[in-house]
C-alpha cells in the first residue's frame, strides 16, 4: 500500500522529517506516536500534499505510484484520505455541498457514475448515522461553529463517505472526550477491512485503547526511532517519552 | 492641464446639447420643472464634473468619461430585442427605457389598482401637478456634478406611486439598456410607497456589448410610514459602458428599505446611495456586491443618515476583484444629535485575487448622539491557504476549489436575496465569471 523511504521534508526553510522509513502493507493499522514537536503532523500533511511541506529527498510510493509527484486532489482521488487535527472552517460552503462534490470528484475520477441527489443524500444520511452526527449539520457550513467534537465526528463521516484506501488520521483524539472517543472510534473501526489501511497519528495512548494497531511507531525528532506491536504504547504511556528518547 | 480649462471644456459640450435640446426637453411648459432644470444647468455649468481633487472622488478618476462628448438620443432604436437579458423564470412587471427613453411596447404601465406606472415625460405633460411636491425632494441639492447633469438633460424617467395598504405581488422591473455608441441616458426617477405598503423593485443596467455609453441616473424614493421596500440594482453592463447611478431615499418612521446593489460589470461604475432615516423605529438594509475583472472600476459610495431615535440600519459590502480591476469603498454613517438608540452596523469586505487589483475602503462615522450602537470595519485579503489544502484533500482541483471558496465569500450577501429566480440569475453569472477567471 505504502513505502515510504529516507523522507525529509522542511517546512518553511526548517529541516522536520530526517530520514522517515516506513512500510504499510493492506488491512494494517500503524500508530504513530510521539511527543510534540516530533514531526507527526508533518508527516500526515506531507502525505497530503500540504504545498509548503517540501521533501527534500526521499521517496513515497503508493499503491505502485510515486506519490510525491501527485497533486493533493490527486492523492484524495486515488484513495488517500487525511483527518485534519484541526479541520478548516468554511463559511457559504454547506457540508452537504463539499460532500457530495468530493464523492463525486472521486467517483468520477474512477471513472464511475456519479451519484445523484437522491442517492446521495441517502448515503450521507446512513454515514451521519454511523458516526451519530446530528442532520442538521449536514445542512450547515462546513465545520463553522461546530464544537470540537463536531469536528472530528465530520472528519469521520467524510472519511466513511469516501472509503479511503489508505487513512492519515491527524491527532484525531485530541479534544475529545470519552463519549465522543468512543463514536469516532466506532466509526474509524467499521472502515478496517482487509483491503484499507490506516495510520493513526496520536500523542496518546487512551485512542488505541479503541483503535488497536497492528504496529506503533515512535518518532522523534524526525525519525522512527522504535518500532514494535501494541504494547510498545503502553509501555510509553507507562514510561512517558523521554524513557524512549533517552535509550535512543 | 490646467484644472480650469479642464472642467470648462468637458461641460462645454453638454451646455451645447441642452441649448439644441431645449425645446424638446419634457416639462418646458411646466414653470416650477424647468426652474428645477434652469437651476440644475447653471449648477453644472458652474462646478462641472468632479475631478480627483474632490475627496469624494478621490480615487475613482473619470477621464474614460471626461474625455469622451456623449450625445442624448433622439429617438431610440426600439427594435431591439431583449430575450438574451431576461432573467429566466422572473415573473415581474416590466418597464424598459432604451438609451434613456422609455420602449412602450416593452413596458407594462397599467398595473392593479392602487398602483401608478407613468413615464416621467408624460406625467409632466398630462398631469405635472401629481409629482411636484416630491421631486427633488429627496436628492441632495448640492450633490455633484453629474446629478446636476442628469437634472438638467434628463429626457425621461419612470414615476411610480403606490396607494397606501398595497402589497403588489411580483416584483416591478426597471430595465434601462444603452446600447447605441456615444449614447448619454439620463433617467429621472421617482418612486413614492404609500403608508403600510409593500413591493419589490429591480433596476436594471444592462449594454449592448461594444458601445460606448454613459448612463447618469437619479432615482428618488420616498418611503412611508410601516412601508416595506425591497430594492435591487442589477449591473451588468458592458466594460464599454459607463455608469453614475445616484439613489436617494427617505424613509418614515417604522418602515424597512433594503438595498442589494450587485455590480457585476461595467467599465465604471459609481454608485451614490444616500437614505435618510427620517422618522423612528425604521430600519435599512445596504447590501452590496462586486465581483470584476480587467480593469473594470466600481465606485460605492453610501450614506446612511439616522435622523430619528430607535432606528436601525446595516451595511454589508462584499467584493472579489481580479486582473486589474479597482473598487472604491466609502461608507459613511451619521447619527444626528437627536437620534438616540441608534443601532448602525458597517462592513466591508473584499477579496483581492490579483497583485494588481486594488481596493480604497474609507468608513466614516459621524455621531452627534449619545445613546448609540455603531460599529464599522474593513478586510483585505487573499483566499485562505488552509481551506484551499482542506477542500483540495477532499478531492476538489485547486480551480475549482478556488471558484467555490470566492463565490462562497460573497454568497453571504447573495443568500439574502429572496427573489429566486434572481439570486439563480446572479449565482449563475457569478459562478461564470469566476471559472472564467481562473
Amino acid at each position: 500500500m505504502l513505502t515510504i523511504k529516507n523522507l525529509h521534508v522542511s517546512v518553511e526553510g526548517k529541516s522536520i522529517l530526517n530520514g522517515i522509513n516506513l512500510e504499510v502493507g493492506a488491512g494494517e493499522v500503524h500508530a504513530i506516536m510521539g511527543p510534540n514537536g516530533s514531526g507527526k503532523s508533518t508527516l500526515a500533511n506531507a502525505l497530503a500534499g500540504r504545498d509548503n511541506h517540501e521533501v527534500t529527498s526521499g521517496s513515497v510510493q503508493y499503491r505502485g505510484q510515486n506519490l510525491l509527484e501527485m497533486a493533493p486532489e490527486i492523492r484524495a482521488r486515488e484513495g488517500l484520505f487525511l483527518a485534519f487535527q484541526y479541520p478548516v472552517e468554511i463559511p457559504g460552503v454547506t457540508n452537504l455541498y463539499l460532500l457530495k462534490a468530493s464523492i463525486n470528484a472521486i467517483l468520477k475520477h474512477r471513472g464511475e457514475e456519479e451519484l445523484d441527489a437522491v442517492t446521495f443524500l441517502k448515503l450521507i444520511k446512513e454515514k451521519a448515522a454511523l458516526v451519530e452526527m446530528k442532520q442538521e449539520l449536514l445542512y450547515r457550513a462546513v465545520n463553522e461553529g461546530f464544537s470540537g467534537g463536531e469536528k472530528k465526528r465530520n472528519e469521520i463521516l467524510q472519511m466513511a463517505l469516501l472509503e479511503p484506501y489508505l487513512s492519515v488520521l491527524d491527532e484525531t483524539d485530541s479534544g475529545l472526550d470519552i463519549d465522543a472517543l468512543k463514536i469516532v472510534a466506532h466509526g474509524i473501526n467499521t472502515l478496517r477491512s482487509k483491503d484499507r489501511a490506516m495510520i493513526v497519528v496520536t500523542h496518546y495512548q487512551r485512542l488505541l485503547d479503541y483503535i488497536v494497531p497492528d504496529f506503533v511507531h515512535v518518532l522523534a525528532e524526525g525519525r522512527i526511532i522504535r518500532s514494535g506491536d501494541k504494547s510498545l504504547a503502553l509501555e510509553l504511556e507507562n514510561k512517558g517519552y523521554s524513557w524512549i528518547e533517552n535509550a535512543a | 492641464m490646467q484644472p480650469d480649462t479642464f472642467v470648462a471644456a468637458d461641460t462645454a459640450h453638454y451646455i451645447d446639447q441642452f441649448a439644441q435640446l431645449d425645446k424638446g426637453l419634457p416639462g418646458v411648459d411646466v414653470a416650477w420643472f424647468d426652474d428645477q432644470r434652469k437651476k440644475y444647468l447653471a449648477r453644472f455649468s458652474k462646478i462641472g464634473f468632479p475631478t480627483q481633487r474632490d475627496e469624494d472622488w478621490r480615487y475613482t478618476p473619470l477621464r474614460l468619461i471626461t474625455s469622451k462628448n456623449f450625445n442624448v438620443v433622439a429617438k431610440p432604436d426600439c427594435n431591439v430585442d431583449l430575450t438574451p437579458f431576461k432573467i429566466p423564470a422572473l415573473d415581474s412587471y416590466q418597464i424598459v427605457f432604451v438609451d434613456g427613453h422609455l420602449h412602450q411596447k416593452q413596458s407594462t404601465l397599467d398595473l392593479d389598482k392602487g398602483i401608478t406606472v407613468r413615464s416621467l415625460a408624460e406625467v409632466l405633460t398630462n398631469t405635472p401637478d401629481l409629482v411636484e411636491k416630491y421631486f427633488g425632494s429627496v436628492v441632495e441639492n448640492d450633490s455633484h456634478g453629474f446629478t446636476a447633469l442628469n437634472g438638467a438633460l434628463n429626457k425621461d424617467g419612470v414615476v411610480i406611486k403606490i396607494e397606501p395598504g398595497v402589497q403588489i405581488e411580483k416584483p416591478i422591473e426597471l430595465i434601462f439598456l444603452s446600447q447605441t455608441e456615444m449614447a448619454i441616458s439620463q433617467p429621472r426617477n421617482l418612486i413614492i410607497v404609500g403608508k403600510n405598503s409593500k413591493a419589490q423593485f429591480i433596476d436594471r443596467y444592462i449594454s449592448n456589448s461594444t458601445a460606448h455609453t454613459l448612463t447618469n441616473s437619479t432615482t428618488e424614493i420616498i418611503v412611508e410610514q410601516r412601508a416595506e421596500i425591497d430594492y435591487y440594482i442589477i449591473q451588468t453592463q458592458s466594460s464599454s459602458a459607463y455608469q453614475v447611478c445616484g439613489v436617494w431615499v427617505k424613509q418614515a418612521a417604522g418602515s424597512r428599505f433594503s438595498c442589494r446593489t450587485i455590480t457585476l460589470g461595467g467599465g465604471l461604475v459609481r454608485n451614490d446611495l444616500r437614505v435618510d432615516l427620517n422618522g423612528p423605529e425604521a430600519h435599512c438594509d445596504m447590501l452590496g456586491v462586486y465581483s470584476l475583472s480587467g480593469k473594470q472600476h466600481v465606485d460605492n459610495h453610501t450614506t446612511m443618515i439616522h435622523q430619528a431615535e430607535n432606528c436601525t440600519s446595516n451595511e454589508l459590502y462584499k467584493g472579489v476583484l481580479e486582473q486589474r480591476s479597482r473598487a472604491v469603498f466609502h461608507g459613511r454613517i451619521k447619527v444626528a444629535a437627536g437620534a438616540q438608540k441608534t443601532d448602525a452596523q458597517q462592513t466591508n469586505n473584499t477579496l483581492l485575487l490579483s497583485r494588481d487589483a486594488e481596493i480604497d475602503t474609507k468608513p466614516q462615522l459621524e455621531i452627534y448622539a449619545d445613546d448609540v450602537k455603531c460599529s464599522h470595519g474593513a478586510t483585505i485579503g487573499q483566499l485562505n491557504e488552509d481551506s484551499l489544502f482542506y477542500l483540495r484533500t477532499r478531492g476538489i482541483d485547486e480551480a475549482d476549489a478556488r471558484t467555490l471558496l470566492t463565490y462562497a465569500f460573497v454568497n453571504e450577501v447573495l443568500n439574502q436575496i429572496d427573489i429566486e429566480p434572481l439570486r439563480d440569475a446572479l449565482e449563475k453569472t457569478l459562478s461564470s465569471q469566476l471559472i472564467h477567471e481562473t
